[in-house]
Protein backbone atom coordinates (compact mmCIF):
# COMPACT_ATOMS: atom_id res chain seq x y z
CA UNK A 1 0.00 0.00 0.00
CA UNK A 2 1.79 3.33 -0.94
CA UNK A 3 1.02 6.27 1.72
CA UNK A 4 1.63 9.21 -0.98
CA UNK A 5 -1.19 11.61 0.63
CA UNK A 6 -3.77 11.93 -1.97
CA UNK A 7 -5.13 15.57 -2.72
CA UNK A 8 -9.19 14.91 -2.78
CA UNK A 9 -10.23 16.20 -5.99
CA UNK A 10 -11.23 14.52 -9.45
CA UNK A 11 -8.25 13.31 -10.97
CA UNK A 12 -7.39 15.01 -14.49
CA UNK A 13 -4.68 12.21 -15.71
CA UNK A 14 -7.10 9.40 -17.24
CA UNK A 15 -5.00 6.69 -16.91
CA UNK A 16 -4.22 7.40 -13.44
CA UNK A 17 -7.63 7.69 -12.70
CA UNK A 18 -8.80 4.51 -14.16
CA UNK A 19 -6.22 2.82 -12.00
CA UNK A 20 -7.02 4.51 -9.04
CA UNK A 21 -10.52 3.41 -10.22
CA UNK A 22 -9.73 -0.18 -10.14
CA UNK A 23 -7.58 -0.46 -6.81
CA UNK A 24 -10.33 1.43 -4.78
CA UNK A 25 -13.44 0.14 -5.98
CA UNK A 26 -11.25 -3.66 -4.79
CA UNK A 27 -10.67 -1.83 -1.84
CA UNK A 28 -14.25 -0.40 -0.87
CA UNK A 29 -15.88 -3.78 -1.95
CA UNK A 30 -13.66 -5.92 0.39
CA UNK A 31 -13.88 -2.84 3.15
CA UNK A 32 -18.00 -3.63 2.73
CA UNK A 33 -17.50 -7.40 2.97
CA UNK A 34 -15.56 -7.64 6.05
CA UNK A 35 -18.48 -5.04 8.04
CA UNK A 36 -20.99 -7.39 6.52
CA UNK A 37 -19.48 -10.63 7.96
CA UNK A 38 -17.96 -9.24 11.20
CA UNK A 39 -20.78 -7.47 12.10
CA UNK A 40 -23.71 -10.13 10.61
CA UNK A 41 -25.24 -7.81 8.84
CA UNK A 42 -26.86 -6.65 5.44
CA UNK A 43 -24.94 -4.58 3.25
CA UNK A 44 -24.89 -4.12 -0.84
CA UNK A 45 -22.77 -1.57 -3.24
CA UNK A 46 -23.54 -0.69 -6.50
CA UNK A 47 -20.63 1.21 -8.58
CA UNK A 48 -21.24 3.15 -11.81
CA UNK A 49 -18.25 4.05 -13.84
CA UNK A 50 -17.29 5.33 -17.20
CA UNK A 51 -15.34 2.26 -17.93
CA UNK A 52 -18.16 -0.35 -17.80
CA UNK A 53 -21.99 0.44 -18.59
CA UNK A 54 -23.07 -2.67 -16.00
CA UNK A 55 -22.40 -1.43 -12.81
CA UNK A 56 -20.40 -3.41 -10.29
CA UNK A 57 -22.35 -5.30 -7.75
CA UNK A 58 -21.72 -6.53 -4.48
CA UNK A 59 -22.53 -9.40 -2.97
CA UNK A 60 -24.21 -10.05 -6.20
CA UNK A 61 -26.83 -9.15 -8.61
CA UNK A 62 -29.38 -10.85 -6.76
CA UNK A 63 -28.20 -10.21 -3.31
CA UNK A 64 -28.17 -6.47 -3.52
CA UNK A 65 -31.77 -7.06 -4.95
CA UNK A 66 -32.60 -8.86 -1.67
CA UNK A 67 -31.15 -5.82 0.20
CA UNK A 68 -32.59 -3.21 -2.43
CA UNK A 69 -35.91 -4.88 -1.56
CA UNK A 70 -35.05 -4.85 1.85
CA UNK A 71 -34.43 -1.22 2.23
CA UNK A 72 -37.34 -0.19 0.38
CA UNK A 73 -40.09 -2.11 2.08
CA UNK A 74 -38.42 0.13 5.51
CA UNK A 75 -40.69 3.22 6.12
CA UNK A 76 -39.70 6.30 4.34
CA UNK A 77 -38.37 8.24 7.27
CA UNK A 78 -36.16 5.29 8.52
CA UNK A 79 -34.86 5.31 4.75
CA UNK A 80 -33.87 8.55 4.88
CA UNK A 81 -32.78 9.49 8.96
CA UNK A 82 -29.42 7.98 7.91
CA UNK A 83 -29.61 8.52 4.57
CA UNK A 84 -26.16 10.72 2.88
CA UNK A 85 -24.23 12.10 -0.06
CA UNK A 86 -21.92 13.61 -0.89
CA UNK A 87 -22.95 17.06 0.07
CA UNK A 88 -23.93 15.79 3.53
CA UNK A 89 -21.62 13.52 4.74
CA UNK A 90 -18.41 16.08 3.93
CA UNK A 91 -20.71 18.34 5.66
CA UNK A 92 -20.94 15.95 8.98
CA UNK A 93 -17.12 15.36 8.17
CA UNK A 94 -16.10 19.05 8.61
CA UNK A 95 -17.90 19.94 11.67
CA UNK A 96 -16.49 16.79 13.75
CA UNK A 97 -12.93 17.31 12.48
CA UNK A 98 -13.80 21.06 13.56
CA UNK A 99 -14.67 19.87 16.57
CA UNK A 100 -11.55 17.94 17.46
CA UNK A 101 -9.54 21.12 16.13
CA UNK A 102 -11.22 23.23 19.04
CA UNK A 103 -10.95 20.46 21.28
CA UNK A 104 -7.35 19.86 20.36
CA UNK A 105 -6.51 23.82 20.21
CA UNK A 106 -7.66 24.05 24.20
CA UNK A 107 -5.74 21.16 25.30
CA UNK A 108 -2.79 22.60 23.52
CA UNK A 109 -3.08 26.14 24.87
CA UNK A 110 -3.20 24.33 28.65
CA UNK A 111 -0.45 22.86 27.66
CA UNK A 112 1.35 25.63 27.04
CA UNK A 113 0.06 27.63 29.37
CA UNK A 114 1.49 25.03 32.37
CA UNK A 115 4.74 25.71 30.94
CA UNK A 116 4.44 29.03 31.68
CA UNK A 117 3.46 28.68 34.91
CA UNK A 118 6.13 26.20 35.71
CA UNK A 119 8.43 29.10 34.56
CA UNK A 120 6.77 31.36 36.67
CA UNK A 121 7.22 29.56 39.35
CA UNK A 122 10.73 29.62 39.53
CA UNK A 123 11.16 33.13 38.43
CA UNK A 124 10.11 33.96 35.07
CA UNK A 125 8.73 37.35 34.56
CA UNK A 126 5.34 37.41 33.58
CA UNK A 127 6.23 40.49 31.56
CA UNK A 128 5.83 38.86 28.42
CA UNK A 129 2.36 38.30 29.04
CA UNK A 130 -0.69 40.24 27.78
CA UNK A 131 -4.36 40.28 29.77
CA UNK A 132 -5.84 37.05 28.02
CA UNK A 133 -2.57 34.97 29.10
CA UNK A 134 -2.78 36.42 32.80
CA UNK A 135 -6.40 35.76 32.99
CA UNK A 136 -5.75 32.09 31.73
CA UNK A 137 -2.71 31.65 34.10
CA UNK A 138 -5.25 32.22 36.57
CA UNK A 139 -7.69 30.20 35.70
CA UNK A 140 -4.30 27.65 35.86
CA UNK A 141 -2.92 28.43 39.29
CA UNK A 142 -6.69 28.30 40.79
CA UNK A 143 -6.98 24.58 39.25
CA UNK A 144 -3.33 23.40 40.40
CA UNK A 145 -4.59 25.01 43.77
CA UNK A 146 -7.73 22.88 44.03
CA UNK A 147 -5.96 19.81 43.09
CA UNK A 148 -2.89 20.05 45.39
CA UNK A 149 -5.54 20.78 48.10
CA UNK A 150 -7.53 17.91 47.55
CA UNK A 151 -4.63 15.98 47.23
CA UNK A 152 -3.33 17.39 50.61
CA UNK A 153 -6.57 16.97 52.00
CA UNK A 154 -6.29 12.94 51.43
CA UNK A 155 -3.06 12.24 52.31
CA UNK A 156 -3.81 13.72 55.51
CA UNK A 157 -6.85 11.65 56.14
CA UNK A 158 -4.97 8.83 55.25
CA UNK A 159 -1.86 9.22 57.94
CA UNK A 160 -5.16 10.10 60.44
CA UNK A 161 -6.71 6.82 60.10
CA UNK A 162 -3.77 5.10 59.56
CA UNK A 163 -2.56 3.37 62.64
CA UNK A 164 1.23 2.63 61.88
CA UNK A 165 2.14 5.86 61.67
CA UNK A 166 4.08 6.16 64.24
CA UNK A 167 5.22 9.98 64.51
CA UNK A 168 7.52 11.25 66.74
CA UNK A 169 7.45 14.60 69.05
CA UNK A 170 4.14 15.98 70.02
CA UNK A 171 0.81 14.07 68.79
CA UNK A 172 -0.66 16.22 65.71
CA UNK A 173 2.04 17.56 64.50
CA UNK A 174 0.78 16.25 61.32
CA UNK A 175 -2.58 18.36 61.58
CA UNK A 176 -0.69 20.91 62.86
CA UNK A 177 -1.38 23.98 60.52
CA UNK A 178 0.24 26.80 62.60
CA UNK A 179 3.47 26.32 60.73
CA UNK A 180 1.68 26.97 57.25
CA UNK A 181 -0.49 29.80 58.28
CA UNK A 182 3.16 30.93 59.49
CA UNK A 183 4.71 30.59 56.32
CA UNK A 184 1.94 31.99 54.38
CA UNK A 185 1.89 35.30 56.22
CA UNK A 186 5.89 35.60 55.54
CA UNK A 187 4.74 35.13 52.12
CA UNK A 188 2.52 38.23 51.98
CA UNK A 189 5.25 40.05 53.62
CA UNK A 190 7.90 38.93 51.22
CA UNK A 191 9.35 41.42 48.28
CA UNK A 192 7.43 40.18 45.31
CA UNK A 193 10.34 41.87 43.09
CA UNK A 194 12.78 39.92 45.01
CA UNK A 195 10.86 36.51 44.50
CA UNK A 196 10.70 36.83 40.86
CA UNK A 197 14.25 37.35 40.18
CA UNK A 198 15.33 34.44 42.35
CA UNK A 199 15.02 30.52 41.25
CA UNK A 200 12.84 30.33 44.49
CA UNK A 201 12.56 26.34 44.63
CA UNK A 202 16.25 25.95 43.69
CA UNK A 203 17.55 27.44 46.49
CA UNK A 204 15.21 26.28 49.21
CA UNK A 205 15.88 23.01 48.01
CA UNK A 206 19.71 23.45 47.64
CA UNK A 207 19.63 24.78 51.53
CA UNK A 208 17.78 21.54 52.88
CA UNK A 209 19.84 19.44 51.32
CA UNK A 210 22.72 20.76 53.30
CA UNK A 211 20.70 20.59 56.56
CA UNK A 212 19.32 17.61 56.68
CA UNK A 213 19.59 15.23 53.93
CA UNK A 214 17.03 13.80 51.57
CA UNK A 215 13.85 15.68 51.30
CA UNK A 216 11.00 13.27 50.00
CA UNK A 217 11.11 11.15 52.97
CA UNK A 218 7.99 10.31 54.59
CA UNK A 219 6.25 12.46 57.95
CA UNK A 220 8.44 10.43 60.35
CA UNK A 221 11.25 11.92 59.17
CA UNK A 222 12.25 14.56 61.74
CA UNK A 223 10.79 17.05 59.00
CA UNK A 224 7.87 17.01 60.93
CA UNK A 225 9.75 18.03 64.33
CA UNK A 226 8.97 21.29 65.79
CA UNK A 227 12.22 21.84 66.55
CA UNK A 228 13.26 21.82 62.64
CA UNK A 229 10.39 24.19 61.99
CA UNK A 230 12.69 27.15 62.44
CA UNK A 231 15.05 25.86 60.10
CA UNK A 232 12.84 25.68 57.46
CA UNK A 233 11.02 28.65 57.42
CA UNK A 234 14.16 31.21 57.71
CA UNK A 235 15.24 30.53 54.54
CA UNK A 236 14.94 32.73 51.16
CA UNK A 237 11.89 30.59 49.98
CA UNK A 238 9.87 28.32 52.42
CA UNK A 239 7.73 25.71 51.66
CA UNK B 1 -2.67 6.39 19.81
CA UNK B 2 -1.41 2.59 20.61
CA UNK B 3 -2.34 3.35 24.26
CA UNK B 4 -5.42 3.88 24.10
CA UNK B 5 -6.23 0.61 21.99
CA UNK B 6 -5.12 -2.32 21.04
CA UNK B 7 -3.58 -1.24 17.82
CA UNK B 8 -3.77 -3.45 14.52
CA UNK B 9 -4.78 -7.23 14.92
CA UNK B 10 -5.13 -9.85 12.81
CA UNK B 11 -8.64 -10.68 12.38
CA UNK B 12 -10.56 -13.71 12.15
CA UNK B 13 -13.46 -13.27 9.15
CA UNK B 14 -15.77 -14.12 11.41
CA UNK B 15 -18.91 -13.08 13.15
CA UNK B 16 -17.60 -10.91 16.30
CA UNK B 17 -18.81 -12.65 19.03
CA UNK B 18 -18.82 -10.43 22.11
CA UNK B 19 -21.48 -8.09 21.31
CA UNK B 20 -19.98 -4.75 23.01
CA UNK B 21 -16.67 -5.16 20.76
CA UNK B 22 -19.11 -5.43 17.90
CA UNK B 23 -21.24 -3.03 17.81
CA UNK B 24 -18.10 -0.68 17.93
CA UNK B 25 -16.60 -2.20 15.22
CA UNK B 26 -19.69 -1.76 13.09
CA UNK B 27 -19.45 1.87 14.18
CA UNK B 28 -15.79 2.46 13.08
CA UNK B 29 -16.09 0.60 9.87
CA UNK B 30 -19.40 1.76 8.89
CA UNK B 31 -18.11 5.29 8.75
CA UNK B 32 -14.56 3.87 6.74
CA UNK B 33 -16.31 2.25 4.35
CA UNK B 34 -18.59 5.63 3.36
CA UNK B 35 -15.34 7.60 3.76
CA UNK B 36 -13.33 5.47 1.35
CA UNK B 37 -17.22 5.45 -1.30
CA UNK B 38 -16.86 9.09 -0.74
CA UNK B 39 -13.32 9.52 -1.99
CA UNK B 40 -13.63 6.59 -5.14
CA UNK B 41 -16.72 9.27 -5.98
CA UNK B 42 -14.84 12.35 -5.62
CA UNK B 43 -11.64 10.99 -7.26
CA UNK B 44 -12.71 9.24 -10.28
CA UNK B 45 -16.62 10.53 -10.56
CA UNK B 46 -17.80 7.36 -10.01
CA UNK B 47 -21.66 7.08 -8.95
CA UNK B 48 -22.11 4.96 -6.12
CA UNK B 49 -24.59 3.59 -3.62
CA UNK B 50 -23.88 1.51 -0.24
CA UNK B 51 -26.53 0.54 1.73
CA UNK B 52 -25.43 -0.77 5.50
CA UNK B 53 -27.82 -2.44 7.71
CA UNK B 54 -26.77 -2.02 11.52
CA UNK B 55 -27.31 -4.59 14.06
CA UNK B 56 -29.67 -2.56 15.72
CA UNK B 57 -32.11 -3.43 12.54
CA UNK B 58 -31.44 0.65 11.46
CA UNK B 59 -30.22 1.30 8.11
CA UNK B 60 -27.24 4.02 6.94
CA UNK B 61 -27.18 4.82 3.21
CA UNK B 62 -24.42 6.51 1.05
CA UNK B 63 -25.09 7.92 -2.33
CA UNK B 64 -23.66 10.21 -5.00
CA UNK B 65 -25.21 11.70 -6.76
CA UNK B 66 -27.70 10.59 -4.31
CA UNK B 67 -29.18 7.13 -2.62
CA UNK B 68 -32.18 7.01 -5.21
CA UNK B 69 -30.94 8.06 -8.25
CA UNK B 70 -28.40 5.11 -8.24
CA UNK B 71 -31.05 2.47 -6.81
CA UNK B 72 -33.66 3.57 -10.04
CA UNK B 73 -30.34 3.72 -12.45
CA UNK B 74 -29.89 0.17 -11.12
CA UNK B 75 -33.58 -0.90 -11.18
CA UNK B 76 -34.44 0.64 -14.63
CA UNK B 77 -31.19 -0.99 -16.19
CA UNK B 78 -31.07 2.71 -18.07
CA UNK B 79 -28.74 4.79 -18.27
CA UNK B 80 -29.39 7.96 -16.63
CA UNK B 81 -31.29 10.77 -18.62
CA UNK B 82 -30.02 13.82 -19.14
CA UNK B 83 -30.84 17.24 -20.38
CA UNK B 84 -29.12 20.70 -20.27
CA UNK B 85 -30.74 21.74 -17.07
CA UNK B 86 -30.24 18.67 -15.10
CA UNK B 87 -26.26 18.87 -16.19
CA UNK B 88 -26.15 22.53 -15.09
CA UNK B 89 -27.75 21.27 -11.68
CA UNK B 90 -24.76 18.40 -11.90
CA UNK B 91 -22.12 21.27 -12.35
CA UNK B 92 -23.53 23.17 -9.47
CA UNK B 93 -23.52 20.37 -7.40
CA UNK B 94 -20.01 19.07 -8.44
CA UNK B 95 -18.41 22.82 -7.52
CA UNK B 96 -19.98 22.92 -3.92
CA UNK B 97 -18.66 19.30 -3.42
CA UNK B 98 -15.11 20.70 -4.50
CA UNK B 99 -15.52 23.45 -2.17
CA UNK B 100 -16.44 20.98 1.01
CA UNK B 101 -13.72 18.46 0.02
CA UNK B 102 -10.96 21.85 -0.06
CA UNK B 103 -12.61 22.54 3.26
CA UNK B 104 -11.90 19.61 4.92
CA UNK B 105 -8.80 19.17 3.51
CA UNK B 106 -7.65 22.27 5.37
CA UNK B 107 -9.29 21.34 8.99
CA UNK B 108 -7.81 18.00 8.73
CA UNK B 109 -4.34 19.23 7.81
CA UNK B 110 -4.70 21.78 10.30
CA UNK B 111 -5.37 19.02 12.87
CA UNK B 112 -2.63 17.36 12.19
CA UNK B 113 -0.30 19.75 12.95
CA UNK B 114 -2.07 20.82 16.06
CA UNK B 115 -1.99 17.43 17.13
CA UNK B 116 1.76 17.07 16.91
CA UNK B 117 1.89 20.68 18.53
CA UNK B 118 0.23 18.65 21.35
CA UNK B 119 2.70 15.65 20.98
CA UNK B 120 5.59 17.89 21.32
CA UNK B 121 4.31 19.72 24.25
CA UNK B 122 3.74 16.31 25.88
CA UNK B 123 7.78 15.40 25.26
CA UNK B 124 8.96 18.51 26.55
CA UNK B 125 6.90 17.88 29.80
CA UNK B 126 7.97 14.84 30.13
CA UNK B 127 11.60 15.61 29.61
CA UNK B 128 11.48 18.29 32.35
CA UNK B 129 9.65 16.31 34.74
CA UNK B 130 12.81 13.80 35.99
CA UNK B 131 14.68 17.30 36.53
CA UNK B 132 11.82 19.40 38.22
CA UNK B 133 9.49 18.06 40.55
CA UNK B 134 7.08 20.57 40.89
CA UNK B 135 5.96 19.37 37.49
CA UNK B 136 5.49 16.23 38.13
CA UNK B 137 1.69 15.08 38.62
CA UNK B 138 0.25 16.42 41.58
CA UNK B 139 -0.93 12.51 42.29
CA UNK B 140 2.73 11.83 42.87
CA UNK B 141 3.64 14.53 45.29
CA UNK B 142 4.25 13.73 48.72
CA UNK B 143 2.93 16.02 51.35
CA UNK B 144 6.13 18.45 52.00
CA UNK B 145 6.33 19.24 48.21
CA UNK B 146 2.59 19.45 47.98
CA UNK B 147 2.40 22.37 50.69
CA UNK B 148 5.76 24.08 48.89
CA UNK B 149 3.67 23.90 45.67
CA UNK B 150 0.78 24.99 47.08
CA UNK B 151 2.60 28.39 49.11
CA UNK B 152 4.41 28.97 45.52
CA UNK B 153 1.32 28.79 43.51
CA UNK B 154 -0.33 31.27 46.14
CA UNK B 155 2.91 33.36 45.43
CA UNK B 156 2.60 33.10 41.98
CA UNK B 157 -1.39 34.19 42.15
CA UNK B 158 -0.59 37.06 43.88
CA UNK B 159 1.94 38.19 41.74
CA UNK B 160 -0.49 37.84 38.31
CA UNK B 161 -3.33 39.53 39.81
CA UNK B 162 -0.30 42.56 40.64
CA UNK B 163 1.03 42.72 37.12
CA UNK B 164 -2.65 42.47 35.38
CA UNK B 165 -3.17 45.26 37.43
CA UNK B 166 -0.21 46.88 36.04
CA UNK B 167 -1.31 46.08 32.58
CA UNK B 168 -4.68 47.49 32.93
CA UNK B 169 -3.10 50.93 34.24
CA UNK B 170 -0.40 51.24 31.59
CA UNK B 171 -3.67 50.91 29.16
CA UNK B 172 -5.51 53.33 30.48
CA UNK B 173 -2.40 56.02 30.38
CA UNK B 174 -2.23 54.99 26.64
CA UNK B 175 -5.59 54.69 25.92
CA UNK B 176 -5.30 53.33 21.63
CA UNK B 177 -3.28 50.35 22.98
CA UNK B 178 -7.27 49.52 26.04
CA UNK B 179 -8.10 46.04 25.19
CA UNK B 180 -12.25 45.65 26.30
CA UNK B 181 -11.33 42.61 28.62
CA UNK B 182 -11.92 43.54 32.15
CA UNK B 183 -8.59 42.80 34.43
CA UNK B 184 -8.88 40.45 36.94
CA UNK B 185 -10.86 41.93 40.35
CA UNK B 186 -10.81 45.47 38.55
CA UNK B 187 -13.97 46.84 37.75
CA UNK B 188 -13.85 47.89 33.85
CA UNK B 189 -14.02 51.70 34.08
CA UNK B 190 -16.38 54.15 32.58
CA UNK B 191 -14.83 54.85 28.97
CA UNK B 192 -17.05 58.46 29.21
CA UNK B 193 -14.36 61.72 30.34
CA UNK B 194 -16.48 62.59 33.12
CA UNK B 195 -16.26 58.84 34.75
CA UNK B 196 -12.22 58.82 34.34
CA UNK B 197 -11.08 56.21 36.67
CA UNK B 198 -9.51 57.66 39.77
CA UNK B 199 -6.43 55.60 39.51
CA UNK B 200 -5.09 57.39 36.98
CA UNK B 201 -2.74 60.47 37.77
CA UNK B 202 -4.10 64.15 36.84
CA UNK B 203 -1.10 64.32 34.71
CA UNK B 204 -1.75 61.25 32.10
CA UNK B 205 -5.39 62.53 32.42
CA UNK B 206 -4.61 65.70 30.67
CA UNK B 207 -2.63 63.84 27.89
CA UNK B 208 -5.32 61.84 27.26
CA UNK B 209 -7.86 64.30 26.55
CA UNK B 210 -5.34 66.17 24.30
CA UNK B 211 -5.17 62.83 22.35
CA UNK B 212 -8.41 62.04 22.16
CA UNK B 213 -10.23 62.52 18.63
CA UNK B 214 -13.89 63.88 18.00
CA UNK B 215 -15.57 60.21 17.79
CA UNK B 216 -15.14 59.63 21.69
CA UNK B 217 -13.48 57.38 23.42
CA UNK B 218 -12.91 54.21 21.68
Amino acid sequence: MTRKKVKLAYISNDSARKGTFKKRKKGLLKKVSELSTLCGVDACAIIYSSYDPQPEIWPSPSGAQRVLTKFKNMPEMEQSKKMVNQDSFLRQRISKANEQLKKQQRDNRKKEMTQVMFQALVGNSLNNLNMLDLNDLEWLINQNLNEVQNKIDSLKKEANSSASVAVAGPSGEVKDIAPQQEAEKQASEMNMEAMQKQPWITDWINQQQENMGFLGDDVNVPFWDNNNYNGLWSGPFFP
Amino acid sequence: MSRKSKGRQKLEMVKIPKESNLLVTFSKRRYGVFKKASELATLCGAEITLIVFSPGKKVFSFGHPSVETVIDRFFTRNPPPTSGALQLIEAHRNARIRELNIQLTQVVSQLEMDKKRGEELDQLRKVNEGQRWWESPIEELDLPRLEQLRASLEVLRQNVTKRAEQLLIQTTNHPQFYTPKPAIGVVPFDPKPEGFNTNMMPAAYNYNLGFRSGNGFF
